[in-house]
């Protein structure tokens, strides 16, 4: 019969949180950054990132309104037209950003549609999201070019 | 004594036993006595046959039941000595008619230990039982006994109530009527009467009346008893004379 | 500590089993559940404390000053500790909590680690991780900001507690159940086993008839048709036994019998030859003394024989009377002329209900007995004390020998060979024994200091025939 006693003392300690050693919980999170990457168009005609010490990596929001806003004085240039109010909102679905743009589909040239890819997903890159992500644009006017989901040939 | 003179002797006795007193002739020579020696065995019974001889008795054989009782008719016996186990009638049958017929005593020789035969054979009516294999001394000391007791003890005569006891002719009256009893009632009537109110043990009975030793079997005793009373009592389940003492043994009343 | 009876061995090692099993289940059904709880909460937490820390690092100036710090420390919650090269921002009693090795594994790993301590009996799941800086060709490098996050486990373990109670409660509900169940079985293994123990036992107490019916075809059934079978052969081999005892004692009684006839005629005739002797040749004198003591030596061992065979026939019978012991002893003595060579001491008379024929024949063996084997003076001491009557016959001789002590009542037993040629018939002192066992008494021998046997018949006063 004693010897029933250290059964249950067994079962009884193996209840309860056990402390353990030091386990991995997975990627270290990540997204400081001394500023944002935006991407222009050099003279030959291809995508060049351009950093712009911001101090802060910031969100995709801001990236793509500071990309609206231009090249700023520098030999890049851009190739999206120049708009009023450069608000771009952002929705993030789990393999798609959507970014509805304040522009009309034909007030961007291909390598312009590039520049908001490359950036919106240089931003995400940076903040710990997946590089496989796709690229949604959606214009003010309805066309088939909204529809259409994207990457960034920089950024595979 | 010579043999000449007990073989003699024996003659007489026979002679007088035709005449109907035996026990008279008995007495007055000192035991020797004819017998009837009834044995189916030829040689027990020629071996008892020599050796009571030699003690000087008259002894004529039988070697059955029937031959017995013929013999006994014929002859007329002082005692008959009995063997109990013979072929054809038995030893109990032959016992009970030999008391039918009279007052001759009858000892049994019974197997020892035999509690059947000797309770079977003292209610036939026998006087005493030896057990085999007897010593011819034992036995004859017991036929001696047995025949003593037709002696008589005093002259004189007893009046005790409704009995009427003569010592000298020992006979014996109940209420004017004679009553024929065996030598062995006769002798325990005379022991009891000759001392009314003193308790007899059944020990002292059997050494007075049957002459045996210390070990002596009470049942004769209280066999004996029974046929007395039987043939003196009134009522012989309430016995006046012959009283029971409880634990100890038998007294004679009235006192 | 252990029990002895088959019942509670049963029981406890039923209930052992069932507790043990019960508890085995519960066990390691609460410990993976317990461990599913804890990862479970480990992995939300790390989770939730990443998402923060992600959700708020793109925000971050940097290289951070303190307020950026004092941020991130807010947006992670509670017991939070945020470094950066010396600055720090902390709340709660996290710094106290975060260990050596979960610094240096941060440092060396560059992931988020996390580590479970107790301390003060309070649960803590520490987490820490730094916080990365991620080029766009996906290098990550560290920040140099580190975050360090205790959270309380105290929920989880209660969570824990409570199932375990409850798995507990469980097994202790079983516990009834198993003591039943085990009744009920000890019942159904015990009861065929009782049943062998009374039969065995009633074939001890010598009921050769006793049987057990076998149930089923277990072990058990096969023990008692083992035993049937045992039973059986034991009754055979009683039964032949007996059958070749009885044949054997009735031989002996026919045979004395048969003897009785011969004999008789051997007494009546001997006696004859000795009447005569006198006249005799001295060599013919002899020999018929020598017959007739032969002749009454053979008497009185066919006697002696037919009277053990009554005994062993259960056939012997008793005259009870009332009888004065001391005369009867005295009696005996006088009758065999040994009151020369033999001391009677009595304190009067002693009345006692027995048979006097059969106290004279045990009386007559054991001073006969103590005249040849010892030397005289013998002894009779004659007592009563209570409901006993005791007569002691001892001898002034050598004593027994001690292998002969247990023998001494034996048929037939002879102590020392050159002796065979003694005058006894071997059976005195057997029959002495059984005339003792017929009145309920006892007789014993012994020897007393000094040299000398003893023997002593104890009588019941008032003996009923058994």
């Amino acid at each position: 019969m004693k010897r029933i006693w250290p059964v249950v003392a067994l079962l009884v300690a193996g209840c309860g949180v056990q402390p353990s050693g030091v386990d991995d919980g997975g990627e270290a999170p990540t997204g400081v950054a001394p500023g944002v990457t935006l991407y222009f168009v050099d003279a030959r005609g291809e995508l060049q990132p351009q950093l712009r010490e911001t101090g802060r990596l910031g969100t995709v929001s801001e990236a793509l309104n500071l990309l609206l806003l231009g090249p700023g004085g520098s030999n890049l240039r851009t190739e999206i037209a120049p708009v009023s109010t450069p608000r771009v909102v952002v929705t993030t679905a789990p393999d798609v950003i959507r970014l509805l743009v304040p522009l009309a589909a034909d007030e961007v040239t291909p390598r312009g549609i590039g520049q908001i890819v490359c950036t919106t997903l240089g931003v995400h890159v940076q903040s710990g999201g997946a590089r496989d992500m796709k690229v949604q644009i959606r214009f003010t006017q309805t066309t088939p070019e909204s529809d259409v989901e994207r990457t960034c040939p920089l950024i595979r | 004594m010579s043999r000449e003179i007990r073989r003699f002797v024996a003659f007489v006795s026979q002679a007088s036993a035709v005449t109907g007193h035996p026990g008279r002739v008995v007495s007055i020579l000192d035991g020797v006595a004819a017998i009837l020696l009834i044995e189916d065995d030829p040689l027990v019974r020629r071996g008892l046959e020599l050796a009571l001889s030699r003690h000087g008795h008259e002894v004529r054989t039988a070697d059955t039941g029937e031959e017995g009782l013929r013999g006994f008719r014929s002859s007329t016996p002082d005692l008959v000595v009995l063997d109990l186990m013979l072929p054809g009638v038995d030893g109990f049958e032959v016992c009970r008619r030999i008391r039918a017929q009279g007052e001759v005593p009858v000892i049994m020789l019974t197997a020892r230990g035999d509690d059947f035969d000797v309770v079977g054979g003292l209610a036939a009516g026998a006087d005493d039982y030896v057990v085999k294999p007897v010593r011819p001394t034992v036995l004859d000391a017991r036929i001696r006994a047995v025949l003593r007791r037709s002696t008589s003890v005093a002259d004189g005569v007893r009046v005790l109530g409704d009995l009427r006891i003569d010592t000298a002719a020992l006979t014996v009256e109940v209420r004017g009527a004679p009553v024929a009893l065996t030598p062995s009632e006769l002798r325990l009537l005379l022991t009891l009467s000759g001392a009314p109110g003193r308790v007899f043990s059944r020990q002292q009975l059997l050494q007075e009346v049957w002459e045996h030793d210390y070990l002596g079997d009470s049942r004769l005793v209280d066999n004996c008893v029974q046929r007395l009373r039987a043939k003196i009592e009134a009522s012989p389940g309430t016995p006046a004379h012959v009283q029971t003492v409880r634990g100890f043994g038998y007294r004679f009343g009235p006192v | 500590m252990s029990p002895r009876g088959l019942r509670p061995r049963l029981l406890v090692a039923f209930v052992l089993v069932t507790v043990l099993g019960a508890a085995a289940v519960a066990w390691s059904g609460a410990g993976s559940a317990s461990t599913a709880l804890v990862t479970s909460a480990q992995q939300r937490l790390t989770e939730t404390v990443a998402a923060q820390i992600a959700a708020v690092a793109p925000e971050l100036a940097s290289p951070p000053d303190q307020s950026a710090l004092e941020r991130l420390r807010a947006a992670v919650g509670r017991n939070t500790l945020v470094v950066y090269q010396d600055l720090r921002s902390a709340d709660g009693s996290v710094s106290a909590l975060v260990t050596d090795a979960l610094r240096s594994a941060v440092r060396d790993q560059k992931r988020l680690m996390a580590q479970r301590i107790t301390a003060e009996g309070t649960p803590w799941l520490l987490l820490g991780t730094p916080v990365m800086t991620t080029a766009l060709d996906g290098a990550r490098t560290p920040s140099g900001i580190e975050v360090y996050a205790a959270r309380d486990l105290t929920a989880v373990e209660q969570e824990i507690d409570d199932m375990t109670g409850s798995a507990i409660l469980t097994a202790a509900l079983a516990l009834p159940l198993a003591v039943v169940l085990a009744l009920l079985a000890a019942r159904s293994v015990l009861r065929p086993v009782r049943d062998l123990r009374d039969t065995a036992r009633r074939l001890a107490a010598g009921d050769l008839d006793a049987r057990s019916q076998p149930q089923g075809a277990d072990e058990l059934a096969d023990l008692t048709v083992t035993i049937n079978e045992m039973a059986r052969s034991v009754q055979t081999s009683m039964a032949a036994m007996r059958r070749m005892q009885a044949d054997a004692r009735r031989f002996a009684a026919d045979v004395s019998h048969e003897l009785r006839t011969p004999l008789s005629t051997l007494t009546a005739v001997v006696e004859v030859l000795a009447m005569t002797a006198d006249g005799m040749e001295p060599d013919a004198r002899e020999s018929a003394e020598l017959a007739i003591t032969e002749t009454r030596r053979l008497v009185r061992l066919v006697e002696d024989l037919m009277e053990v065979s009554r005994f062993d026939a259960g056939t012997a019978q008793s005259r009870m009377e009332e009888v004065d012991v001391t005369r009867a002893v005295h009696d005996c003595l006088r009758a065999r002329d040994w009151l020369g060579v033999a001391g009677l001491v009595a304190p009067g008379a002693v009345s006692a209900r027995l048979d006097r024929r059969r106290l004279d024949v045990i009386v007559a063996n054991l001073v006969g007995n103590a005249l040849r084997h010892g030397a005289p003076p013998v002894r009779v001491d004659v007592s009563a004390s209570g409901e006993q009557v005791r007569v002691a016959v001892t001898d002034n001789g050598p004593g027994l020998p001690e292998h002969v002590l247990p023998h001494v009542f034996d048929r037939f037993y002879k102590a020392d060979a050159a002796r065979s040629r003694t005058p006894g018939s071997g059976l005195g002192l057997a029959i002495a024994l059984e005339n003792a066992r017929l009145h309920g008494g006892t007789l014993t021998a012994e020897n007393i200091d000094g040299g000398g046997a003893r023997f002593v018949l104890l009588l019941p006063r008032d003996a009923e025939v058994r």
